[in-house]
């Protein structure tokens, strides 16, 4: 096993509060792998330190065993990593094609004046990327709704969306943001399936989620956080049985469950 | 040191009105994040409402305090009653429109405006009746300030520690300060924004008619397009300070006049305004909070 | 309509407007000149503003650099006025690229007023005559025609086809900026740029490269301008220029390419049907930019969205 992703003793404050500190943990090629924690654990700051968004205050964010701390969002994106989003943030004005369309960017080789003048290879590169992105579509059952506008469309297939528009440019990993918020118990099942044919692709998985439905179901390992710090680590057997888990969530667990 | 003396004295009137009209685009902007364009032209239409009265007034007699009164009066009433139209015609329809749709609305306000006065008054330079105010002054540390700027500095201050007690201190002022600051948590702790939204067009409009008049008093003379060149100077002044920042718009205005008044000691006046904007241009890059940083709270 | 229809339908109405010189009037040929010029820079504000959402307010600067490099090249150094024409579109180009470096960083409003502030500094520079080249608030005069193969565009219909030719390339490039990768990234930054930053999109590169274009397409319009008029001054690039080409998009539609023409004809060319109520024409405008935008926010012609 190799580690694809590692963070190392990462730290982020935002005012005089902590919301990462000193967070170590590793996601393996090939892996599912859940970050979880009570709300205000810090977890979307996670994936916006690995993604770019923010730079860490301290620590070293490595991929493939090369640093990449504070590397900009485009160049995290261009060594193969893609996210969602907690809200998901698809183009609004844009179709579903047009959406997913959008994921296939960095594989375009077309430079923007050949674009400018509509050469011929730059043409026949557009039909290519089309097709590719129909392709992804129609694998993840959008193909019907594909010149609709994305924003219109129920909240389940808009989260679809937005995963179709991570796989469509070929990722080596994908950072899922609470893929199960606002999905049914029919959609969430559905969900798990997603996520097990994403990772049988070869693609490795880091995903945040409430749902302890999801994480305990499909994780291979499971890192939990509370405060910015990493209060325990292995997999889904070991993380129920771990007292530390269980205070964190049990002394709070009634508020879990309605928050975003 | 009596030039030294002499062009803080200037500066000062000039900063003084420039803090007056700053204060409407600031307060505008603070509560609707809108750079209102027209406000430079209301206040000039300010000054062309208060220059109908002075002129009307003195066919009829002898022209006194009274009349100069009567004509901050009529244009403080007029332009106030134009802010509250120009909010409820070109903006209120807008709020929850694209931002840009507000901008070009705004711009268009500012178009119609402006060349409403050329309509009503022409497009030559107006000149301002000459003995309008006593030719007394006084002498300072070798510098003179005559009785037009002391009465300018004085009422730009009064009513700008009158608006800042008005902010501060009331209950009204804290509504503007909260709708300020997060306008749908402001309406959840039941404040009426559209009431604040409507006051702040009454406010700003109606400091921004007394600048305008003292623009018209202090250099004698008023011309259509004159909104647009104390307008965006008074805008700078309110970005120097930290656009939406109350006390912001009055220290940049202030400062502005310093330091055009100082500029214009040692650079032509050709120049003068070029280093205006550049000073604007290094303030966006290098600190484009202002110098009090802005009260407006960005949405991630 | 299909966006092929469309097209077809566009690509007839241009190849219509090319007779014009033969079925209209010498006065309706130089309108349409001017038409075809503005109309040019307002589809290259068009890049900048409507399509990657930068708020540029000084784009009448890009149309001033193109129309003075033509100007001084020509009347200083004697240059033959094809020769100025790429000249000019690289000074536009480079200043808008350049400009726009420490410009892009900003948020929304502060790069409108910093735009404005360049806007007013170019002018004042103008105005000022460094080094005796920019003829100060006169301007230059005297500018030649341009010559092909010898042979002299001198006659205004020859200017008219000029014009219209150029207008029709820009018409194919702004298609084709529909089209491409490039064109598809300035969407998805105006719409949200934390999105495409995530999506691998360079947002910097991005807009500095929409900067450099659209100021690039704006130089070429600037040298047709001093063509057209055969002289320069300060007060054709003054900052109402940019206010009406930046009004002109949004007007007619944000990265609509037939909402940006009829907003550019409806400021350009039905003020000369009016040519008797001249002085209203700026009251006009405020009226009218205040009503579109309050009962179209979205513009006349809004780009087709999907069904």
């Amino acid at each position: 096993m190799t580690r694809l992703l590692e963070l190392r003793g990462v730290s982020k404050s935002f005012g005089g509060l902590r919301a990462v500190d000193d967070l170590s943990f590793a996601v393996e090629e090939g892996h599912i792998v859940g970050l979880i924690g009570p709300n205000g654990a810090g977890k979307s700051t996670v994936f916006n330190l690995i993604t770019g968004v923010y730079r860490p205050d301290a620590g070293q964010v490595l991929w493939r065993g090369r640093e990449i701390t504070g590397a900009a969002p485009h160049a995290v994106a261009a060594l193969g990593i893609r996210r969602t989003f907690q809200t998901i943030r698809l183009f609004g004005e844009m179709t579903v094609f047009e959406n997913v369309r959008a994921g296939i960017h960095l594989r375009a080789r077309q430079r923007w004046w050949q674009g400018v003048l509509g050469l011929p290879a730059q043409r026949r590169e557009e039909e290519r990327l089309a097709a590719e992105t129909r392709a992804v579509l129609a694998r993840l059952g959008l193909a019907d709704v594909a010149d609709k506008p994305a924003t219109g469309l129920p909240y389940g297939l808009q989260r679809r969306v937005e995963l179709a528009r991570t796989l469509v440019a070929g990722p080596a990993l994908i950072i899922l943001d609470e893929p199960a918020a606002g999905l049914n118990e029919a959609e969430s099942a559905a969900l798990n399936e997603t996520i097990f044919g994403i990772r049988d692709q070869g693609i490795t998985v880091l995903l945040v989620e409430h749902d302890m439905n999801v994480v305990m179901n499909v994780t291979d390992h499971i890192v939990v956080i509370n405060f910015g710090r990493k209060i325990a680590e292995g997999n889904a057997g070991a993380i129920r049985a771990d007292p530390a888990v269980v205070e964190a969530y049990l002394g709070r667990a009634g508020d879990e469950e309605a928050a975003p | 040191m009596g030039t030294f003396i002499q062009q803080l004295i200037n500066g000062l009137t000039v900063g003084g009105v420039y803090a007056l009209i700053a204060l409407g685009y600031t307060m505008v902007y603070g509560v609707l994040r809108l750079i209102n364009f027209a406000h430079g032209d209301l206040c000039i239409l300010g000054a062309f409402i208060g220059l109908t009265v002075l002129t009307g007034g003195l066919g009829g007699g002898h022209p006194g305090a009274a009349l100069l009164a009567l004509a901050f009066i009529a244009a403080i009433i007029a332009i106030a009653i134009a802010g509250v139209l120009l909010e409820i015609i070109a903006y209120r329809p807008l709020r929850r429109a694209d931002r840009l749709a507000a901008v070009v609305s705004a711009l268009g306000a500012s178009m119609l405006i402006e060349n409403g006065i050329m309509l009503i008054w022409g497009p030559d330079v107006h000149v301002f009746p000459p003995d309008l105010l006593p030719k007394t002054s006084w002498r300072v540390a070798g510098a003179a300030i005559s009785f037009t700027q002391l009465m300018i500095i004085l009422i730009s201050c009064a009513l700008m520690a009158a608006l800042y007690g008005f902010v501060n201190h009331t209950r009204f002022g804290t509504a503007i300060r909260a709708a300020a600051i997060d306008q749908d948590a402001a309406r959840l702790m039941g404040i009426n924004v559209n009431r604040v939204i409507g006051s702040v067009f009454v406010i700003g409009p109606a400091l921004g008619a007394v600048g305008g008049l003292f623009i018209g008093v202090y250099y004698r003379e008023a011309y259509f397009t004159m909104g647009w060149t104390y307008g965006l100077s008074a805008f700078i002044a309110a970005i120097l300070g930290g656009i939406g920042n109350i006390p912001g718009a009055m220290l940049g205005g202030v400062l502005l006049g310093l330091f055009n008044a100082f500029a214009a000691g040692y650079v032509s006046s050709s120049w003068q305004d070029a280093i205006t904007f550049l000073l604007l241009i290094a303030i966006l890059i290098l600190r484009p909070t202002g110098l009090l940083g802005e009260r407006v709270a960005e949405k991630v | 309509m299909s966006a092929t229809r469309m097209g077809l339908a566009g690509g007839l109405a241009w190849l219509l407007c090319l007779a014009i010189p033969a079925l209209a009037g010498s006065a309706w040929v130089a309108i349409f000149a001017t038409f075809a010029i503005y109309a040019i820079t307002a589809l290259s504000e068009d890049i900048i503003l409507g399509r990657a959402g930068i708020y540029d307010m000084g784009h009448a600067v890009y149309l001033g650099i193109g129309a003075y490099a033509t100007a001084i090249l020509n009347t200083a150094f004697g240059w033959p006025i094809l020769a100025t024409i790429p000249a000019a579109i690289l000074a536009a180009a480079l200043a808008g690229g350049l400009l726009s470096a420490p410009l892009i960083r900003l948020r929304g409003d502060y790069l409108l007023v910093a735009t404005i502030g360049f806007n007013a500094i170019f002018i004042l520079v103008m105005q000022n005559d460094p080094g005796g080249i920019t003829g100060g608030s006169d301007g230059i005069a005297g500018i030649d025609v341009p010559a092909l193969f010898g042979w002299q565009l001198a006659s205004q219909n020859a200017l008219f086809w000029l014009d219209w030719g150029v207008l029709g390339l820009a018409l194919l490039l702004m298609r084709n900026l529909d089209r491409c990768e490039f064109g598809r990234a300035l969407r998805y930054i105006k719409q949200d740029q934390l999105a495409a930053a995530t999506l691998g999109v360079d947002t910097r590169r991005v807009k500095t490269l929409a900067f450099a274009l659209g100021a690039g397409l704006a130089g070429l319009a600037g040298s047709l301008f001093a063509v057209q008029l055969s002289s320069v001054s300060p007060s054709s690039f003054v900052f109402t220029e940019s206010v009406t080409l930046f009004a002109i998009v949004i007007v007619g539609g944000p990265g609509s390419i037939p909402g940006v023409l009829l907003g550019a004809a409806l400021m350009f060319v039905v003020p000369e049907i009016f040519r008797d109520f001249a002085q209203y024409r700026y009251f006009v405008f405020g009226i009218a930019m205040i009503a579109v935008m309050v009962l179209r926010p979205q513009g006349l012609w809004p780009r087709r969205r999907a069904a």
